[in-house]
């Protein structure tokens, strides 16, 4: 608050260098917060057709593994994909957006050829092969979905914290140095005038001081001459 | 780092990525879900070799206040939903208080 502050001319010049930065500081907080959105919504647009692929390959995956378990029945579906034997695995890289570290999902093994799968050519039929390759077509799109969506949340968490800096200094912060500033100034001044009014009150208790002396110096001339005219007439009478 | 995908939710939906070479997977059957759901999905997001969850859209009614909001915020691993849903509901209202509109809102209606 204003009054907390004591009135002088070094905290004025404190605060000022504070408005200083915090200016700047507003305006390239603000410069991101807009440059982190632009960015947001480059991901946005690419996470809404990642994720119309994604649901198109989970209702294809769904359709598929539904006839295979109509057709070899859930025992078989169950068993070849307990006999899987090579696993699928991603390892993350990072970029950065705008001081945002965002992953880039690298994954390996998703895709894989009828031989690689391990659950034999000969025991199982084509529609399990079909049901196996829409969920690896489905694991690449979770996989995008999962680096897009990180991005997302990300971004959002980094907007969200920006937003509130900007916010913080140009409703809280900004406010209540400008508020000290003016109180602060009003204070100088009124101090100023106070001094200005006081030298004048003193000039003129000087002033008047010299002219009470003036007019007892004047008088009491006009008083001697007189004293020397009695003395000197009453020398020739004596 | 590698790290692997894991799938969570009813034996019916996690066969289909085993089929796909998922190892990690925690089956739970739909009458168990409202007890059993939220320890499965703790235990996979504790794991540090998990990178990605799948979960079922509909499982995330099933999850207690704070694992969901868990699900709906974490990073690592990332939780990806696929199901009925657009699967953004969390996204969706963290955009919302981010940037201080729905942006998904027009994308919506566009699909109806």
């Amino acid at each position: 608050m204003a009054e907390d502050v004591k009135p002088t001319r070094k905290n004025l010049m404190e605060i000022e260098d504070r408005i200083d930065l915090s200016e700047r500081g507003h305006g390239t907080l603000e410069k991101k917060r807009d440059g982190l959105i632009m960015e947001f919504m480059d991901i946005l647009d690419k996470a809404q057709d990642v994720r119309g692929e994604l649901s198109d390959d989970y209702e294809e995956a769904q359709k598929k593994i539904n006839m295979a378990r109509a057709m070899e029945g859930d025992v078989a579906v169950r068993g070849a994909a307990a006999a899987l034997q090579e696993h699928p695995e991603i390892t993350t890289e990072s970029k950065n957006i705008m001081g945002v570290v965002v992953p880039q999902i690298e994954s390996s093994r998703v895709s894989k050829s009828l031989d690689e799968r391990g659950y034999g050519i000969m025991g199982t039929s084509a529609r399990i092969d079909e049901a196996a390759e829409a969920y690896e077509d489905l694991l690449e799109s979770i996989i995008l979905a999962a680096e897009v969506e990180t991005a997302m949340k990300k971004m959002l968490r980094e907007i969200e914290t920006t937003k509130r800096r900007v916010n913080a200094l140009e409703f809280k912060l900004l406010p209540e140095l400008y508020e000290n500033q003016e109180y602060i100034e009003q204070k100088l001044e009124e101090q100023e005038r106070e001094e200005t009014f006081r030298l004048k009150k003193i000039k003129e208790k000087k002033e008047q001081e010299e002219r009470e002396e003036r007019e007892a110096e004047a008088d009491a001339a006009a008083d001697e001459p007189e004293m020397e005219q009695a003395t000197a007439g009453g020398v020739p009478g004596n | 780092m590698s790290q692997e995908i894991a799938v969570v939710g009813d034996p019916e939906f996690t066969t289909g990525f085993r089929l796909a070479g998922v190892r990690r997977f925690e089956n739970v059957a739909d009458e168990q879900k409202g007890t059993e759901l939220d320890d499965a999905v703790t235990t996979v997001l504790d794991d540090e070799g998990v990178g990605i969850v799948v979960m079922h859209d509909d499982d995330l009614e099933h999850l207690s206040r704070n694992v969901r909001q868990d699900v709906e915020t974490s990073v690592e691993p990332v939780v990806v939903t696929i199901g009925s849903g657009t699967g953004g509901g969390g996204l969706r209202d963290q955009i919302k208080r981010a940037i201080g509109i729905d942006l998904m809102e027009e994308d919506e209606e566009d699909n109806e």
